[in-house]
């Protein structure tokens, strides 16, 4: 994220060029060599930072994305045909058929993580290819499609698409910069950095993914349409081309992926480069060309231009402050409260109340539920129930299946038979972020922040709810922004908002983890070793912390080895062995259990090494 | 019924030489979480090789394997060594671009050295036919298959009777563990991949008499050889087989009681509509992810 200062600078250099470049036609109207290559320019552009919405935001590399401008061509040029309306009138259905198309390929692709979206985009382009090849009727086949030559004068004929193109490319950027500033692009870039960790703090990733990749694929589709009334002539080869594809990922690349202005700038770099290319090196070497400067790049620029020339730039002035978070400073004074007061405020009032009423009633009940990695049960018929207002923990040896039975609850696997109740409704078959939307939520055994986010950006992605609205609305900024943080002041965080997360220490890290789950507004908290590798002057923090949160009504289950501070916060004490409880209640008793003896010290036990097969969950820490 | 027959058995035929030119891809995928998009280029460049060897020496195509396979296994290596190795540890989107880059490298270099035209071995059987009752087999299909089904059971044995298999196959499920009792990471990736290479190797020679070819025929290769291995369930062997006889048998029946023309499409079709109902395919297993890796 630019910080602050840097960024009316970026965009005030954004809109000169886009001033110089609306104005040059008007000093060289007739100069229609550079008109063309920059209109070649623009519409790089335009899908360069279209692709960066799904690729370079959420990750997930497309490598057939000129599909959607030959889709976009096909309608624009088919309805104009067949109705005699002005190509550009119906560039806009391009657009729409181009988004349609993006919808039904992402939502049976995007439903998992992994790599079958890359190859099912190489797939789509082929395709595309295919059918305009084949369907002879709708298409003209192989021969192409010729349009009518624009009405106005032949003097002025590239000006209107300059301008057209132009304007095209500027709205791409504003949607894009749109996109980043809401919740929505915070998510993608959390679906990038980990998938699984966003899923579970309320994330609807399929969702998320879809709509990036139809978003992706809009002004793609419109830009089609322009083009092939600027070319007045289309035919599959042409407009289905791989070597499209390339220029697209190479200018987003080239500039920047993952951020606002880097594919803009790559467009130029890659516009501008393939075509003094090919006035000097010839048609024919272009793919050579294309192949390695794409080697190039990803090996020893992967960053691309624009974020390694911040980098250098901000190690030759290192002025701008680090530490201090300017917003927060400069805001409503939020930075320095730590009193009780505010902290009171950090669970919703209807949980407060609905707290009140069904203390001591079941919240979490876990049925029967089993899970096994091939021949290792890791947990086996396990039952355990959680009641309201209680911080209930769950202690059990290495290995006797404490994570995965979290996993279970969670939804990051899936058990093999079993039922998960939250608060009367069954959630085993609910996906993670729905859970998460119930009021469930959980911390990691090793702490799974996002690392090139800022504090503040890993506090707002959580999505609580699956409201579209939600989603849009901004995210470092405004009543989310507030929010997060007056969490972090509750945990003790709020200077460090500005930092990326990757540069906090590891009990920091698990400070600013519990704040962003409790952006969720849970209901039920789950934490895994909260106080696993942290000093104890912050394992006291994080005890205060959780019974602050307790005494507002939120529920905790615990899992934890560090004993005595499991017997001082806890009550009741739930003890797992084998994949299931095999002693419950208050800590006094839990302490002389002569079955939980056993279980911890008694001739069961075994050296890590061996009950912590790669199989099981609780791997020791270290073995990665 | 014949003509049903025929179609199914040639579909089959196909589908093993399918399965060998895929199983290079999801081998190296499986064991270090690399998309090899270069594989394509590989195969069509062994083409070329054994075109050129075949024309200037008069040698079988299909034979040359023997020399192109450890041309193959060389190339695979050294590649793994210079350029590969390099982008260990980021993220596998990075392996897509850097070997899409290098795809369209080697598709440069042929388009310069060999030229932009189709060209096709033919050797004296290439337009001869077995015939068993009413059903005809075209010899050089039948030998394809042959060198195909002999090298995949070259690589079983490899996998799981060698120390390079079991170390591969180590590295593929706890490279940490495996670095621990003595398997390198770093030389086992590289002999991973030189293996995944080598198998282009065959398929290349193979691929030269089968199908006309010119250097940017890999997109339709690598395209099919992926279609293959994201239906069969991504670092799946045996997927990596059904999938391949999946493609095989779309193809030709499309082509009997259709048009090939449409052959690819209903193979992407049949490829949506798996991942429709289970998205990690056909033998693929979720990952699973509870402590972060």
């Amino acid at each position: 994220m630019h910080r602050l200062g840097s960024v009316p600078r970026s965009h005030l250099v954004a809109l000169l060029a886009l001033l110089v470049l609306a104005l040059y036609p008007a000093v060289q109207p007739y100069d229609t060599y550079y008109q063309t290559v920059l209109f070649t320019t623009f519409m790089i552009g335009v899908q360069a930072v279209s692709w960066n919405i799904i690729s370079g935001y959420g990750g997930y590399i497309s490598l057939g994305h000129s599909a959607f401008l030959g889709i976009g061509s096909y309608t624009a040029a088919i309805i104009a045909l067949h109705s005699g309306v002005n190509p550009l009138w119906v560039a806009p259905l391009g657009g729409v058929v181009a988004v349609v198309l993006a919808v039904l390929v992402g939502s049976v692709v995007l439903r998992t993580r992994g790599h079958a979206f890359v190859i099912i985009t190489i797939a789509l382009l082929l395709s595309a290819q295919i059918v305009a090849t084949n369907w002879r009727s709708l298409t003209n086949g192989s021969d192409g499609i010729t349009l009518d030559l624009p009405p106005w004068s032949r003097d002025i004929q590239n000006i209107p698409f300059y301008l057209i193109m132009l304007f095209l490319f500027t709205f791409t950027v504003l949607f894009s910069a749109l996109i980043r500033r809401t919740k929505f692009g915070t998510g993608l870039v959390a679906i990038r950095e980990d998938e699984g960790k966003a899923a579970a703090i309320g994330v609807d990733t399929t969702r998320y993914k879809v709509t990036a990749y139809a978003a992706s694929a809009f002004f793609i589709g419109v830009a089609g349409g322009v083009y092939a009334y600027f070319l007045t002539f289309l035919n599959p080869v042409g407009s289905f081309s791989i070597l499209g594809s390339v220029t697209i990922v190479l200018a987003a690349l080239a500039g920047g992926r993952g951020t606002l202005y880097g594919p803009v700038v790559g467009a130029f770099i890659v516009g501008i480069g393939s075509e003094m290319a090919t006035v000097y090196g010839g048609s024919s070497s272009r793919v050579l060309i294309f192949g390695l400067a794409l080697m190039i790049i990803v090996l020893f620029l992967p960053d691309g231009l624009l974020p390694t020339f911040q980098k250098a730039w901000r190690r030759y002035r290192p002025a701008d402050t680090e530490y201090t978070d300017q917003a927060g400073a400069l805001g409503a004074g939020t930075m320095q409260v730590r009193d009780r007061e505010l902290a009171s405020a950090v669970v919703a009032d209807e949980v407060e109340a609905s707290a009140e009423k069904l203390a001591g009633k079941p919240l979490l009940e876990v049925k029967g539920a089993s899970k096994a990695f091939g021949g290792l049960v890791a947990v086996d018929g396990a039952d355990l129930v959680v009641k309201q207002g209680t911080i209930t923990a769950l202690i059990g040896p290495n290995g006797s299946g404490k994570t995965t039975l979290f996993n279970l609850v969670t939804g990051a696997m899936k058990a093999d038979s079993g039922q998960v109740w939250l608060d009367g409704t069954r959630i085993d078959t609910k996906k993670p972020w729905e859970r998460g939307h119930m009021g469930l939520a959980r911390t990691f055994q090793t702490t799974r922040l996002f690392k090139s986010m800022t504090v503040l950006e890993n506090l707002v992605a959580p999505l609580p709810d699956a409201k579209w609205s939600t989603m849009l609305k901004p995210s470092v900024a405004g009543d989310e922004a507030v929010r997060a943080r007056e969490l972090l002041a509750f945990v003790g965080m709020e200077k460090f908002a500005a930092q990326p997360a990757g540069a906090l220490s590891y009990g920091q890290q698990k400070l600013v983890e519990l704040a962003q789950v409790l952006m969720l507004e849970p209901r039920l908290v789950l934490l895994d070793e909260p106080a696993g590798g942290i000093n104890p002057s912050l394992v006291g923090r994080m005890v205060e912390i959780v019974r602050d949160l307790n005494r507002q009504g939120v529920t905790f289950l615990v899992v934890e080895h560090n004993i005595p501070m499991v017997l001082e916060l806890c009550d009741p004490v739930v003890v797992f062995s084998h994949g299931k409880a095999i002693a419950e209640g208050p800590p006094q008793t839990i302490r002389e259990d002569p079955a939980v003896l056993d279980a911890y010290l008694g001739d069961e036990w075994r050296p890590p090494a061996v009950t912590g097969t790669p199989a099981a969950s609780d791997r020791p820490q270290g073995v990665r | 019924m014949t003509e049903l027959l025929q179609a199914v058995i040639l579909g089959l035929l196909i589908g093993g030489v399918y399965a060998l030119m895929a199983s290079g891809l999801t081998l190296v995928f499986g064991v270090m979480n690399i998309i090899n998009v270069a594989q394509g280029a590989f195969l069509i460049f062994v083409a070329m090789v054994t075109w050129w060897l075949w024309k200037h020496t008069g040698i079988d195509p299909i034979l040359a394997s023997v020399i192109t396979t450890p041309m193959m296994f060389g190339l695979g290596w050294v590649l793994y060594r210079t350029v590969i190795v390099r982008i260990r540890g980021s993220s596998p989107s990075m392996s897509v671009l850097l070997t899409f880059g290098l795809a369209l490298t080697i598709e440069g270099i042929l388009n310069i050295t060999a030229g932009n035209k189709f060209k096709s071995a033919t050797p004296s059987y290439f337009e001869e036919s077995f015939r068993v009752g009413d059903i005809s087999l075209p010899k050089s299909q039948v030998y394809g298959f042959l060198a195909a089904m002999l090298v995949l059971a070259v690589l079983y044995v490899v996998l799981t009777r060698t120390w390079m298999g079991r170390a591969i196959r180590a590295s593929s499920q706890n490279p940490s563990g495996a670095a621990l009792v003595g398997v390198g990471a770093t030389s086992t990736a590289a002999l991973a991949f030189a293996l995944g290479a080598s198998t282009s190797g065959v398929g290349g020679s193979i691929l030269s008499v089968l199908y006309p070819f010119f250097p940017a025929s890999h997109y339709d290769w690598i395209s099919r050889l992926l279609g293959i291995i994201v239906l069969g369930g991504m670092g799946s062997l045996p997927g990596a087989l059904v999938g391949a006889l999946v493609l095989g048998l779309a193809e030709t029946l499309t082509a009997t009681y259709g048009s090939l023309r449409w052959a690819t499409l209903v193979f992407y079709v049949v490829i949506l509509a798996v991942l429709l109902f289970r998205p990690q395919g056909l033998f693929g297993t979720r990952l699973r992810e509870d402590v972060a890796v």
